[in-house]
């Protein structure tokens, strides 16, 4: 007879999925958009998203190392981060900013509170958040795809902004909510062919609308993600759009445009379902899902800036605790009378 | 009033564990070891623990009542061998921690035999009156044979506040590995449904189902071909139920087989519902027919670390390192031996711990199977994915409540309905970070259960 005998809790068998496999599915649902950043902005794009990699696994080791923990890179999702925050940035920021970013997301928006599982925001949208609000200029400044000019900046230029740069789609919006153009952006200056690749200009990740559904597909299909967050959120942004479309339609652009175009997809697919900022009851990811979308559209149309979902996303983010709260799951047998 | 929805009956939530049947499934039931020495708990039951009747050197006859009962929430216990009583002494018991049982020595190491159940000829559940047939029961001392353990004669006994109007035979055996009510169900059908007819006559009850998992079609044909023969096909219904882990729960197969929800905190009676297992069912048969008290149950000995699986009828008492032998041993991968299945038994370090009313398996799990078992399992944060919220047959937050009793924040449990918690192991079953969710809550109920009597120990 064996000698050891061990003695747990129930139950003694395990499902085989792990954290690691759950980060690694996102990995490979991000590999369509990565390849369409390689297509549309070169090596100059790639190596923006190396950066956010190699500099947010190397924060996650030296934290892990300062605070005496055991490291923690095999769960990947330092590299999950690192990879959303590269999508998420213009394919000319200086190398330097992407690594500033990559630490901040990393050092402050995710082990200042814990690590992995206890962080409030998303930490690719804090880094992000970061350089937006210190280097305004350089991460709203947009190249032209490749395949349409041909002049990337190369991967070690002092000044990226050497290359032609582009207005996002959303910009355009943005111009003809002034000049009474929304019609006229739609039909002729963004052919829907060209949307739909990602042949326009933009953050690294977010153009390829194809790659974005086929990696949000993915992610449906091995049930690492539920379709509750991204549906709220499309859904709602839509019918933002339309209303606003349908009270005015020379301002405003068609809401199919909306959706195409700017970080909606990718914000709705990869952002907003990073579990640990999400909320974790159906009824609370339907809430989310629809702040998320009400707020970006808000942004979009009535606010300042052109893009708003970073923004949505982190108030979003911010509430998530309440909306648990709130959208607390009841037992089967309903509320017991005596606790 | 059955729920279909286009699939088979079920309720929302539970998980799919590999099934892991096939190991014994085929096996038909056998004699278990003749053991020299049994140790029969008093308490193998929810309840107060039964009185010793005996004393150290008294001889007894098998059969014979050795422990009687304290209370109304208890049942008698009985010795299945005649011999001595070498002492009454504390014993390693799965659920208690120990526990007394009666050491019995047995009188002549005669091979086992398995029991005979014939019908008698004019079997006609009519002629006994509920209160006899509850008497009965309640004498044999017939418990849960499910698992849990709870008085038969309690829940079968006619309440005027609230009538039975429905009872459901449990054949659903959801745990994984384990087949011993497969094989009863196989093999005596017609106790089963002698048992179940005088369960109804007690209980009152005008609806009748027997609920089988669709994973078990041949005990599906076989139920309905004898009730047939039997001329029961209209009054006693067989519903196959979805295969699906914890669908043998009552409170989950209340939910599939009638679509009724029973309360939380509250048990199933509380509606008018009875449920009780195939062994159970069969035990009655014996009881009320025969006036054979139950001594014996069936036990699937079974698991990757088990040499020669099979199910075999078994005397209580008989200790499962016996039983282990009777198996060919273990294997030399055997990591955890498990009284029970692989989702709810219990892990027990000591194998002379004896087989109760309740124990239905030896599941004996290898490292394969298990994991890196105990502390070596890498546990990581939990990134709050929700997993174990869908997975929860009752709606709760196990994640939330597990963190809330790790913290010591026992408000913040019970503001998530900690007490609602039916210890399925669904949530730890499908966590991807490792946690031990089921393990926390167990800890925080009874952490709960000890601050409300204001901390005695």
């Amino acid at each position: 007879m064996p000698q050891d005998i061990t003695v747990t809790f129930a139950p003694h068998i395990r499902r085989p999925l792990s954290t690691r496999r759950i980060m690694l599915d996102v990995i490979i649902s991000l590999v369509p958009a990565l390849i369409a950043a390689g297509i549309f902005f070169r090596i100059r794009g790639l190596a923006v998203i190396a950066v956010c990699i190699a500099w947010c696994a190397a924060t996650e080791w030296l934290c892990n190392l300062a605070r005496k923990k055991p490291n923690s890179l095999g769960d990947f999702s330092a590299v999950v981060t690192g990879i959303i925050l590269g999508l998420s940035l213009s394919p000319a920021l200086p190398l330097w900013a992407a690594a500033i970013g990559a630490v901040f997301a990393i050092g402050i928006g995710k082990m200042v509170f814990g690590g992995l599982g206890a962080n409030i925001f998303n930490p690719a949208m804090a880094g992000r958040l970061f350089l937006t609000a210190s280097f305004g200029i350089l991460m709203t400044t947009w190249t032209v795809p490749a395949t349409l000019d041909g002049t990337m900046p190369t991967v070690s230029p002092t000044n990226a902004i050497d290359a032609r740069t582009q207005a996002t789609p959303l910009a355009w919006s943005k111009t003809a909510i002034k000049d009474r153009t929304g019609a006229w952006i739609y039909d002729e200056r963004l052919p829907l062919r060209q949307s739909l690749l990602g042949e326009k200009a933009g953050c690294l990740g977010e153009t390829s609308v194809v790659a974005l559904l086929v990696g949000g597909a993915y992610l449906l299909i091995r049930r690492t993600i539920r379709i509750h967050i991204p549906l709220a959120i499309l859904v709602s942004a839509f019918l933002f759009a339309s209303i606003a479309y349908l009270l005015n339609s020379e301002a405003y652009v068609q809401p199919f445009y909306h959706l195409t175009s700017g970080a909606l997809l990718f914000g709705a697919f990869f952002i907003a379902t990073d579990p640990v900022t999400a909320p974790i009851t159906v009824r609370g990811q339907w809430i989310f899902g629809i702040i998320i979308g009400v707020f970006t559209m808000l942004v979009r149309i009535v606010g300042e800036y052109p893009e708003g979902v970073m923004y949505a996303v982190f108030l979003a983010n911010g509430v998530r605790p309440l909306i648990d709260r709130f959208a607390k799951p009841v037992p089967v047998g309903g509320v017991p009378h005596v606790v | 009033m059955i729920s279909t929805m286009g699939k088979r009956a079920s309720f929302a939530g539970g998980v799919h564990p590999p099934e892991s049947k096939y190991r014994t499934a085929d096996r038909q039931i056998q004699p278990g070891p003749a053991v020299k020495e049994l140790a029969v708990f008093l308490s193998q039951h929810i309840g107060a623990a039964a009185q010793p009747t005996v004393k150290k050197a008294d001889v007894v006859q098998a059969g014979q009542k050795i422990g009687q009962c304290q209370g109304f929430v208890s049942a008698p216990v009985h010795t299945p061998v005649a011999g001595k009583v070498k002492e009454i002494a504390l014993r390693s018991h799965p659920v208690l921690g120990r526990s007394l049982a009666v050491v019995i020595e047995a009188e002549s190491a005669s091979e086992p035999s398995l029991p005979g159940f014939t019908m008698p000829q004019t079997f006609d559940p009519a002629k006994y009156t509920p209160e006899q047939i509850c008497e009965a029961v309640r004498e044999a001392g017939i418990v849960g044979m499910g698992g849990a353990g709870f008085p038969t004669s309690v829940k079968i006994q006619p309440d005027a506040k609230v009538p039975k109007h429905t009872l459901i035979i449990n054949g659903c055996e959801c745990e994984p590995y384990i087949t011993c009510d497969y094989r009863i169900m196989l093999e005596w059908t017609e106790q089963i449904i002698a048992g179940t007819r005088l369960a109804q006559r007690a209980c009152g009850a005008s609806n009748v189902f027997v609920a089988i998992e669709d994973n078990k079609p041949k005990a599906i044909e076989k139920m309905n071909a004898m009730l047939e023969a039997m001329g029961l096909g209209a009054s006693i219904k067989v519903v196959p139920v979805r295969t699906k882990y914890p669908q043998g729960g009552e409170r989950q197969l209340i939910r599939a087989v009638l679509n009724k929800v029973v309360p939380t905190g509250g048990i199933p009676p509380a509606i008018g519902v009875v449920v009780d297992n195939v062994a159970t069912a069969a035990a009655i048969a014996d009881a009320v027919i025969y006036g054979r008290p139950l001594t014996h149950r069936v036990v699937t000995v079974t698991g990757e670390g088990i040499a020669n699986p099979g199910n075999y009828h078994v005397p209580l008492g008989t200790p499962v390192e016996a039983l282990i032998g009777h198996c060919g041993g273990m294997t030399d991968q055997a990591a955890k031996v498990v009284m029970g299945g692989p989702m709810m038994g219990i892990a027990i370090a000591d194998l002379s711990t004896p087989i109760s009313k309740a124990s239905g398996a030896v599941t004996v799990l290898t490292k394969e199977q298990t994991g890196a078992v105990g502390l070596e399992r890498p546990q990581t944060p939990c990134i709050r994915c929700g997993r174990c919220l869908r997975a929860c047959p009752e709606n709760l937050n196990p994640t939330r409540i597990a963190h809330a009793v790790k913290n010591n924040l026992m408000d913040v449990a019970e503001s998530y309905y900690i007490s609602a918690c039916i210890e399925c192991g669904c949530c730890s079953y499908v966590c991807p970070a490792k946690i031990d969710l089921t393990g926390f809550i167990r800890t925080g109920k009874i952490l709960r259960a000890r601050q409300k009597k204001k901390m005695p120990s």
